[in-house]
């Protein structure tokens, strides 16, 4: 009889957490999105590649061509190397 | 010859009996596992080296005064802690009885002031708190070092994939089932009359499923103290196996054309949002679930204090230099509750095949909620994130990556389950908080 007893206040247990645990969350969702939403509403982040535009204008145009040649013969070998 | 005889009678080997033999076993096991064998050596290193120092015969290091005093003192102060229990001891019976009976005196449920008179008197005897014990108490018992270990967790987590894609919570929800199910087996195992659990003791096993051991730790240390030792080690030496428990369940539980679903690019996220998003969850705990205001408080307030930008030397320490230090705390702490009489018990094989159902479960319905979730949503989910719906952060995370490497090598899972993941911590600490507002 005790054991039954045992067994309901688990199952209880279990319901409600796991329904409490659902509705927080789902709360949390909710908050969550409200909150991006107004943040990129009213607080849009400030046009961000301004600054690196910049930046890079200022580097010289030869060595990022050099970099990008770099950069495409590793990925090539890369691949060649992995294949399969 | 008589000298030779007490220091032969003072030293360990005479002392040792079979428990502590077999403790001490267990905590070169514990060390072999995380030297050898990698398996969170950070804390597995401690608590072996704790668990080790726990049973040292004669030492005493993870006693109080009162229970060191009763181990070793001599029948003259034996007498003395008898009268301040209220009871007397038979004249006829030899010491070792006297020590039996005073344990049993002062383990069932002596009244608070009677057990403070017998400290009185051990430790004017010239008796001490052990070491261990010690850290036990300032450590766990105040609950303050799982605490700020959440913080250190909270400086070191990254909620931008989570706020990229909100939805990745309900992944962490779902993947909460594990605790509750384990609980519900614990009390089953208890109704057949196999093991023999409370609740409290049920619940603080099912938190194992949570996958995260400063949550463990706290939940046990509240609920169940006496079962502490076994549910932390069951808790870090999972963690350590999450990469061969869960892949075979996420295989059984996808088709492979599911695990190859590529996932469209999280947006970026703003600063601010970041900043906001702390504040966001301590509202609403404070609203709706104070009892995982401490739990996810400190998570909060670790969290903020990276993202806010302006306290970068504190948010260095609590990520680096003060969760280190607590660690060595927690981890020795744990160790001392490595005692022969607690933890050679059946329960601790019951806590152990619990534990590791825990995970299945947790896993099993992660992915089962993502695969509801792909199926509703325009946005295609891969099912093999809501694996890392259980904490373990970022292991399981890193898991479902790498099984859904293996379907699509060129289809890169981990931010998306970064999401999931930190879910999870916030989904177990919200369950640690519902069960210490039912049952504490």
């Amino acid at each position: 009889m005790q054991d039954t007893q045992l067994l309901n206040e688990g199952l209880a247990l279990m319901g409600v957490g796991m329904g409490f645990v659902f509705v927080f969350l789902t709360l949390l969702v909710i908050v969550t999105t409200l909150m991006s939403k107004t943040v990129g509403r009213f607080f849009p982040e400030p046009v961000a590649p301004q600054a690196p535009i910049r930046g890079r204008a200022g580097a010289p145009a030869g060595q990022d061509d050099d970099v990008m040649v770099a950069i495409t013969a590793a990925v090539h070998h890369y691949r060649r190397r992995h294949r399969r | 010859m008589e000298k030779l005889l007490t220091l032969w009678h003072g030293s360990g080997l005479y002392n040792l009996n079979l428990g502590q033999a077999a403790m001490i076993l267990v905590g070169l096991v514990l060390l072999y596992l995380a030297i050898r064998k990698k398996f969170e050596p950070l804390l597995l290193v401690p608590i072996g080296f704790g668990g080790i120092l726990a049973n040292i015969p004669e030492a005493g290091l993870a006693l109080s005064a009162l229970d060191q005093a009763i181990e070793v003192a001599r029948p003259a102060v034996l007498q003395q802690l008898a009268t301040a229990l209220g009871a007397s001891l038979d004249p006829a019976a030899d010491a070792e009885t006297w020590r039996q009976t005073l344990k049993g005196l002062t383990q069932d449920g002596a009244a608070p002031e009677t057990l403070r008179a017998a400290r009185d008197v051990a430790v004017g005897v010239g008796y001490g708190e052990g070491m261990l014990y010690s850290f036990y108490t300032v450590a766990i018992a105040s609950g303050i070092a799982p605490l700020v270990i959440f913080m250190g967790v909270g400086a070191m987590t990254d909620f931008g994939p989570l706020l990229a894609n909100p939805r990745t919570l309900f992944l962490g929800a779902a993947a909460q089932f594990g605790i509750f199910a384990t609980l519900f087996g614990a009390v089953g195992l208890s109704a057949l009359g196999v093991m023999d659990f409370s609740l409290n003791q049920a619940a603080a096993i099912g938190i194992i499923g949570g996958a995260d051991g400063p949550t463990s730790i706290y939940v046990s240390s509240v609920l169940a103290p006496e079962l502490l030792g076994a549910i932390a080690v069951a808790a870090y030496a999972y963690m350590a196996l999450v990469p061969l428990i869960q892949p075979p369940i996420m295989k059984l539980l996808t088709s492979k054309r599911e695990r190859e679903i590529t996932m469209t690019q999280l947006r970026p996220v703003s600063k601010l949002e970041k900043v906001v998003f702390p504040i966001a969850i301590l509202l609403l705990v404070a609203f709706f679930l104070p009892d995982a205001a401490p739990l996810l408080g400190m998570f909060c307030f670790g969290n903020l204090m990276r993202e806010c930008g302006v306290v970068e030397r504190l948010s260095d320490t609590a990520q680096n230099a003060l969760i280190n230090i607590v660690t060595i705390f927690l981890g020795l702490s744990v160790g001392s509750k490595l005692m022969a009489d607690s933890f050679l018990a059946l329960e601790t094989l019951g806590i152990l095949g619990l534990g590791i159902v825990a995970f299945g479960i947790g896993t099993a319905a992660g992915v089962l909620m993502a695969k509801l979730m792909n199926a509703m949503s325009k946005m295609p989910i891969n099912p093999l994130i809501g694996a890392a719906g259980v904490s373990a952060v970022p292991m399981a995370a890193r898991v479902a990556n790498k099984v859904g490497l293996e379907s699509n090598p060129h289809n890169f899972l981990l931010m998306h389950a970064m999401g999931p993941n930190v879910a999870g911590v916030i989904g177990s600490a919200v369950a640690a908080g519902v069960m210490i507002k039912y049952l504490g």
